[in-house]
């Protein structure tokens, strides 16, 4: 085998993907051809850094949308951060904080997805309170709601924000998008709960049919500010008030 | 992956993280990186589900810290190298406090990590592991197919042209025109190692 022919292949021959004929011609033609030999240490140079080369596999397709959605959830207008002393915002710290915990939960999720999901189209029903005049006012609190890994059903980008505002009359306003949220079960509804330790308020109940943004506006009374955790859980049509045991999805306040 | 010439570059994507544009620019780095820190994650922990965390607390930081990258000091590359390893020297020591297998089944991963190295010596490995994988992003599809089928897939150049359906030759002059790359791409990262500590 000629150079003309030997040099072309040297990068195949050091991956080992010749045929065992042609291997052997190549190595009887290096024993003869310094130019060859000096190409082949370069490639073998290659051949050993591809061995330090990571797996060919790429990332989940929904992280990018958790990433940008955490970021615009982050994003509040300035007027409502307060900067400390080393250049970040309290607010922001705390979420820090409770990021990594709430993605160690959400990360455990990671289940098969559905393959057809219904048009969106929501119903809010019974205790949710429309206050459309007010929405352009801007939130006192944007809250991330993340699945429990009890009630997850592995919709892909399956997320929440709640964003609240308060009311003239001393209510707050609960803004929920929800992204990809379960459709609910035959004779089930979702309730939102504001939480403090064994307390509970309901802000309200709704359904929602899965793929796609889902938009809920409810009413809380003003006491809620102090109940520091969202909870959104699962009800059963007719089982009385108590709250139920399913929680769907839950968020902290900032 | 492969850019076109009026792609804004990584730097210019940087400056737009403080505005309007935020989305767009970090969606764009995104598509550009994640696939190196997650392979870069995976061989330093070892684990998909920390490799994902990896990702997304990567991203953020990059989003939160943009005001500290300063592009006279270096690439966007050689910092956001520094952001993942980091991240994932935090993350090598919070698993350490925790139990977890070293791998979840997927056959990559088993080689993936020394599980008897030391975090600092297995994170200072993914330099090198950084580098060999931002030349393998320079390479266009077709290249890249060549080589994972070659050396991941461990399949000949027959092989490859049969499951292709590329002609052998193709396949061959391929295979040599991106180890050409990916050697051309080495040495120029290799000589661009600033204040990689």
């Amino acid at each position: 085998m000629k150079f003309a022919e030997v040099h072309p292949n040297l990068a195949i021959f050091v991956l080992g993907g010749l045929e065992a004929e042609e291997a052997a011609e190549i190595r009887h033609h290096l024993d003869s051809c310094p130019d060859c030999q000096s190409e082949l240490e370069e490639l073998e140079k290659v051949n050993r850094a591809l061995e330090a080369a990571p797996p060919p596999a790429a990332s989940p397709a929904y992280l990018k949308g958790e990433i940008l959605s955490r970021v615009r959830a982050e994003q509040l207008p300035p007027s409502n951060k307060v900067v400390a002393a080393d250049g970040s915002s309290p607010l922001e710290e705390h979420r820090r904080s409770h990021r990594t915990s709430r993605f160690n939960r959400f990360k455990e999720l990671r289940i098969v997805l559905p393959s057809v999901a219904a048009a969106a189209l929501v119903a809010v029903i019974a205790l949710g309170v429309f206050f459309g005049s007010l929405r352009e006012e801007t939130p006192v609190a944007t809250i991330q709601l993340i699945p429990t890994p009890q009630e997850a059903v592995g919709l892909k980008g399956y997320w929440g924000v709640a964003e609240i505002r308060p009311q003239p009359s001393g209510n707050q306003q609960v803004e929920l998008k929800l992204n990809n949220f379960e459709e609910r079960k035959p004779n089930s509804y979702y309730e939102l709960w504001f939480v403090s330790g064994e307390k509970r308020i309901s802000a309200g109940s709704f359904t929602s049919v899965g793929q796609g943004e889902t938009r809920v506006l409810l009413n809380v009374p003003p006491e809620a500010s102090n109940y520091q955790t969202l909870l959104i859980t699962e009800e059963r049509v007719g089982k009385g008030p108590a709250p139920g045991r399913e929680v769907a999805l839950e968020g902290g306040m900032p | 992956m492969t850019r076109r010439a009026d792609d804004p570059s990584d730097e210019q994507l940087m400056t737009n993280l403080d505005g309007p544009g935020v989305e767009a620019a970090l969606s764009k780095l995104y598509d550009r990186y994640s696939r190196t820190v997650f392979g870069v994650g995976l061989r330093i922990l070892g684990d998909r589900s920390m490799a994902e965390e990896l990702v997304q607390e990567v991203f953020l930081k990059v989003w939160r810290s943009a005001g500290t990258f300063d592009s006279a000091r270096g690439s966007f590359s050689t910092w956001l190298y520094r952001v993942t390893r980091s991240v994932a020297l935090d993350l090598y020591r919070k698993r350490a406090r925790r139990v977890r297998p070293v791998s979840d089944g997927d056959p990559y991963l088993g080689s993936a990590r020394d599980p008897s190295a030391g975090p600092q010596e297995v994170v200072d490995k993914s330099w090198l592991s950084w580098r060999v994988s931002r030349a393998l992003e320079v390479l266009d599809a077709p290249h890249r197919e060549v080589i994972d089928l070659a050396y991941f897939g461990g399949l000949s150049q027959r092989e490859i042209s049969e499951r292709t359906g590329v002609p052998l030759g193709t396949v061959k002059t391929r295979t040599a025109s991106a180890y050409k790359s990916l050697r051309r791409e080495l040495v120029v990262q290799d000589s661009s190692r600033e204040a990689i500590r």
